[in-house]
């Protein structure tokens, strides 16, 4: 029998991690906000009940929610991407082939039993992720990747199919195909949306029927090959090995407008801190930086602005990457604009050891390999201790334009300071 | 601000960035002398997460806040190791959702019942079915206690 496909996420994510280590918590509303306590980015199941929308400004419903008792938690990474490599490695023994595809979603392929029916499979598979990590999962089953990810969001839209929809047992899969908006099929864009509608294509099955040429005059390649896995013909294959990242950006919205150079030097300083943390983790260097600064689109007088340097040899040592990154700060910088974000873009990213014998080093292999093992103690100290145990001046201390985080919960899984309280009373 | 220079905490001022060209020679050492008799043996030393953790995704740490568990071991302020892949087994220790908060626990039965016992007689027995909604949460594993102030 051919493979079969699956989409596994988890419902929720970022709330049902909160749920799992805050026992206070379990079958109570609670929402997640996003960077800076923007707007809803996760809803517990309770709180979706109550009809509070995704996406919604926090400022705009925060007397709506504290009537309702929800309870308000603002993005907490430490623990969610730990939670995410629990699920993943969690879900490896499950399948034949797993691809990570998001913080809370993978695709999987696995062989079709003789008998067909995967139910069982998929219910042992949910109730031991419930049990082993209190996560909740759906699972969507077909014969490719499209419409897995087609069938797993009809197992979470209806209660009745508990998690779960094999589309690949489905004799007739049509009426499942025509329940899916044509904006919801994994792989079409805004603008393929509103080109189908215009020609009175609203849903999946529609799509599939369409005459191919005319969808390959708009789309190209990829519209065929989103027509034929469609149709179960299964094109895109699994991606097992993440491939290396060829650029790497850190960039955040600050919790107020910036006015001042000094003050976008420390943010950008900051982003550079962080940026270098990844390449390290990465175990990457960049040949070239640019940073950029925006003020609001919202406002009158919108100012963007980028300046790149290139480095004489690719890095990953923070105090190289500063060096490099903050004398473009003066060139972005315009007095009287409010900025509204900043960030930084590593480029042209280089495996660290194909650059361990450069010739052209810069500085000796000893002091190179010293330098290298004073980065790892700073972020072996700030992975321990906390981000920002040790910090480099030219981020400012407590500066006032750092992201809002204020209803953060403890990086309960990742942190010895943090741990949850087992209470022995 | 031109001209200003960046302070670091921490680290010394870095050094000029001269392109000095450097020509590596004989890069690999030669052994001298007389081979280490150890070298055959060498181990790579003991790792407490593979030694303690059979089941490191669902395994979670746990910190320690009472005086009930004396009597099995466990004090105020250990760490307590937590696998949630685990059956709850009468006998074993076990974290419960009690009251909307983790609870350490001996889950046991008692005249065909069960119940959630402290190691400790100053704290009464709970009856399952007299507590309404328990969920067992995970089952403690080891327990870590640290014999000086800097464990």
């Amino acid at each position: 029998m051919a493979d079969v496909l699956a989409l596994i996420d988890a419902n929720n994510f970022y709330a049902s991690c909160e749920q799992a280590f805050d026992p206070a918590l379990i079958g109570r509303p609670v929402v997640v906000l996003s960077n800076n306590d923007g707007c809803v980015v996760s809803r517990s199941s309770e709180a979706r009940q109550l009809g509070i929308g995704m996406g919604k400004p926090y400022f705009q419903i925060a007397a709506q929610l504290a009537q309702h008792g929800v309870v308000v938690r603002s993005s907490n990474y430490a623990l969610y991407g730990d939670m995410s490599q629990r699920l993943m490695s969690s879900l490896e023994p499950f399948v034949a082939e797993l691809e990570v595809y998001s913080i809370d979603e993978a695709f999987a392929r696995l062989p079709r039993p003789r008998h067909g029916d995967l139910s069982a499979w998929a219910a042992e598979l949910r109730s031991r992720i419930r049990h082993n990590l209190g996560l909740p999962i759906a699972i969507g089953l077909a014969s490719s990747k499209v419409l897995a990810k087609l069938a797993n969001r009809i197992a979470k839209g209806d209660r009745r199919h508990a998690g779960v929809f094999d589309l690949g047992r489905e004799a007739n899969p049509d009426p499942w195909l025509e329940l899916t908006p044509v904006e919801e099929i994994w792989g079409v864009g805004r603008q393929l949306g509103r080109w189908c509608r215009l020609r009175g294509i609203a849903n999946a099955r529609q799509l599939r029927d369409m005459a191919s040429g005319e969808l390959r005059a708009k789309a190209g390649v990829v519209g065929l090959r989103l027509q034929l896995e469609l149709q179960g013909v299964s094109c895109l294959p699994l991606e097992q090995a993440p491939s290396a990242k060829r650029e790497t950006c850190v960039s955040r919205s600050f919790s107020r407008a910036i006015l001042s150079e000094q003050e976008l030097r420390q943010a950008v300083a900051t982003y550079v801190v962080r940026a270098a943390e990844k390449l390290r983790r990465q175990q990457q260097c960049s040949g070239r930086l640019t940073v950029f600064a925006r003020t609001s689109p919202f406002s009158p007088g919108f100012y963007s602005q980028a300046a790149s340097t290139a480095l004489a040899v690719a890095s990953n040592d923070t105090a190289v990457l500063l060096q490099a990154a903050l004398p473009l700060v003066a060139v972005i910088y315009r007095p009287h604009k409010r900025f509204a974000k900043a960030g930084v873009l590593m480029q042209e990213l280089q495996s660290q050891e194909q650059l361990q014998h450069h010739l052209l080093a810069p500085l000796p292999e000893q002091e190179q390999q010293r330098r290298a093992a004073l980065m790892q103690s700073i972020d072996g100290l700030n992975r321990r201790y906390g981000r920002g145990t040790v910090q480099w001046a030219a981020c400012g201390i407590a500066p006032g334009w750092m992201m809002r985080r204020e209803q953060l919960s403890r990086a309960a899984t990742t942190r010895l300071s943090d741990l949850p309280t087992a209470w022995a009373r | 601000m031109p001209g200003r220079p960046v302070s670091l905490l921490l680290i010394g001022s870095l050094r000029s960035q001269r392109p000095s060209l450097r020509l590596p020679l004989a890069a690999s050492t030669v052994a001298a002398g007389f081979p280490s008799p150890a070298d055959d043996y060498i181990d790579v030393g003991i790792d407490l997460n593979e030694a303690l953790i059979r089941h490191p995704s669902s395994t979670f740490f746990l910190r320690v806040s009472g005086d009930s568990m004396i009597d099995a071991g466990i004090q105020h302020g250990d760490l307590l190791v937590v696998d949630r892949s685990l059956e709850p087994r009468p006998g074993l220790i076990v974290v419960a959702v009690l009251d909307g908060a983790f609870t350490l626990k001996r889950l046991v039965r008692y005249h065909g019942r069960l119940r959630l016992e402290a190691a400790n007689s100053a704290y009464p027995p709970l009856e399952l079915h007299q507590c309404g909604d328990v969920q067992i949460w995970g089952v403690a594993i080891h327990v870590i206690h640290a014999l000086t102030r800097h464990g």
